[in-house]
């Protein structure tokens, strides 16, 4: 797992059993971070580390509350070395 | 635990007659719910709590290993969460080590109350719960410190699809809906309270009910706790399905100790599309329980949750039942009623959020604080970004008997976006001053008219409890309006 920035949003780039995924590193519930929380690879689940709320890395949507909100979801490439987010 | 509070002097406030026969309100304690039976248990953990006892409950409940591995990282968390600081400073005397965590009175959760141990069965006969049943009750459970001894539900709603049964048979019986919705509405890491309950819950309720069942008559859980020094931590996860209905209640007593026990459920409501859901507590636990509960629903589309919510004991309340109105058109409402007597400390409240459109709430908060008591009112109002056209009103009051004690307000209000109602009143005198005017012209004084008003307001709700408890809310009801107007 890796936070990178850009602009004033934070992205934490997530390798789950393989695949990468970016979604935004803010809880939707409290605006804390994300990515001190535990990854669950066979669901590809990361648990918000302050009020356990899970969400799904590939659409970003909680699958339990206190949040209710989606988190932003970002398109991954590979190129070559390189691993390539878009962000509009 | 914390020495005896020191005895509340004699007060000089005036009274009304009306008032000052409720003074004694909850005085009887000791003769009607405070007595213990000799304990006669198949099992007693040790006092204290670590990652051996969690293990030997779920062997005993002979558990599937993705519970167990829940029990192991929810106790991971209770363990790394500093205790809340917030609240309420009775909070910081509660000692996990001096607690037992796990207690077995009974082989089994019987259907027949003739099947149930002696001793247990007296118990519940003192507190007329199997003549309850008999007389306006659809189905009753029965818990017994850490487990639910016996459980009963109508034939007919069986035969229509209704599931009422403890936690852990469900978990045996009906593990892939018990999975499917366990720990979604209050996940284990939620809070310090929440880890703890999830790690080491046994018992509590599970309710299904199928789309389009109406419920007519209430399913009631009575939860009884009767060692010292006894933590009971019940699990329940009720499901209503399209355009069903269903009215729980629920009630708790325990004995009178020296020594402080624990009381920490979670509850979980999931009203689906067209659903409602009426929940009642008429928490009486004795004044050594520290009450720690986590309350939770979500309603879908033109869904209703309503959450009635009675503390007239323990030594420490802290609860605040949610809802998240999810769907369009949701209602969501909280009738929270809070005494607080000597020693006590209510901090109850109500938390709504409305996720989505044209969704509605209401929030009724009503306090009464005597001897040196004091009560808290903590809420949260929250409007999400999205939830155009939605409504809501929070009322609060609170009513003090003498000088000696204490209440407190912390409403919280987050509204995102413009297109909201949203109304937050202190006093019963601004509930309908039209109506008030109204009833003065006909010769009532204000206090008989508020009276009258709040009284109408909330009968429909008081009169569908079960009637020993709705003499006991009307009794505070009353008390509660009395001088509250002006």
């Amino acid at each position: 797992m890796r936070v990178v920035e850009w602009d004033e949003l934070e992205i934490a780039v997530v390798n789950c059993a393989g695949t990468l995924y970016a979604i935004e590193d803010r809880c939707s519930h409290d605006d804390g971070p994300l990515a001190e929380g535990v990854l669950y690879e066979d669901d590809c689940t990361i648990e918000c580390p302050r009020h356990g709320s899970l969400f799904d890395l590939r659409t970003g949507a909680p699958k339990t509350l206190p949040a209710y909100e989606p988190i932003e979801t970002f398109p991954v490439r590979i190129d070559g070395d390189l691993i390539k987010l878009e962000v509009e | 635990m914390a020495a005896t509070p020191t005895p509340t002097p004699e007060s000089t406030k005036t009274l009304t007659p009306e008032e000052a026969s409720l003074r004694n309100l909850g005085s009887d304690y000791t003769e009607r719910y405070g007595f213990h039976d000799a304990e006669n248990y198949l099992y007693k953990a040790p006092k204290g709590l670590n990652r051996e006892i969690v293990e030997k409950i779920s062997e005993f409940k002979s558990e599937p290993q993705w519970m167990r591995d829940f029990r192991l990282k929810a106790l991971e968390y209770f363990l790394a969460r500093p205790q809340p600081t917030w609240g309420s400073p009775m909070l910081a005397d509660v000692d996990y080590d001096d607690i037992h965590y796990f207690v077995r009175a009974s082989e089994r959760s019987e259907r027949s109350w003739d099947d149930v141990p002696e001793d247990v069965k007296k118990t519940f006969d003192r507190l007329g719960i199997p003549e309850a049943e008999r007389n306006f009750l659809a189905g009753v459970g029965a818990q017994y410190e850490s487990e639910v001894v016996y459980h009963q539900v109508n034939e007919e709603l069986e035969k229509q699809g209704v599931i009422f049964t403890d936690m852990d048979t469900a978990l045996r019986e009906h593990e892939d809906l018990v999975k499917e919705y366990f720990a979604t509405i209050i996940p284990p890491n939620d809070n310090k309270l929440a880890a703890l309950n999830s790690a080491v819950w046994s018992g509590g309720s599970f309710v299904y009910v199928p789309p389009g069942v109406h419920v007519e008559m209430p399913l009631q859980a009575y939860f009884r706790i009767n060692t010292e020094n006894m933590g009971q931590f019940e699990r329940t996860i009720i499901i209503a399905d399209e355009g069903s209905y269903v009215h729980y209640v629920e009630g708790c007593t325990a004995p009178t100790y020296s020594g402080d026990s624990l009381h920490s459920a979670v509850v979980e409501l999931i009203a689906k599309p067209g659903a409602r859901i009426r929940y009642t507590t008429v928490q009486n636990w004795s004044n050594n329980v520290y009450n720690l509960v986590t309350k939770r629903a979500i309603a879908e589309t033109d869904a209703t949750v309503e959450w009635v919510d009675c503390n007239l004991g323990s030594k420490l309340t802290m609860k605040y039942p949610s809802v998240y109105l999810m769907g369009e058109r949701a209602h969501g409402e909280v009738l929270s009623i809070a005494f607080a007597g000597e020693g006590q400390h209510q901090d109850a409240g109500a938390k709504i959020i409305h996720a989505a459109p044209n969704t509605t709430s209401n929030i009724f908060a009503k306090s009464i604080s005597k001897d040196g008591g004091r009560s808290s009112y903590r809420g949260l109002l929250e409007v999400a970004k999205g939830a155009h056209g939605s409504k809501s009103k929070v009322v609060c009051d609170a009513l003090l008997l003498d000088e000696h004690s204490r209440s407190d307000t912390y409403p919280t209000i987050r509204i995102g976006n413009d297109d909201v109602d949203v109304g937050h009143e202190a006093t019963v005198s601004k509930v309908g001053d039209e109506q008030l005017f109204y009833l003065m012209s006909h010769g009532l004084t204000e206090e008989e008219a508020g009276k009258l008003i709040v009284n109408g307001f909330i009968e429909p709700i008081v009169k569908e409890l079960p009637m020993e408890y709705a003499v006991e809310m009307n009794r505070l009801i009353e008390l509660q309006m009395e001088g509250s107007i002006g």
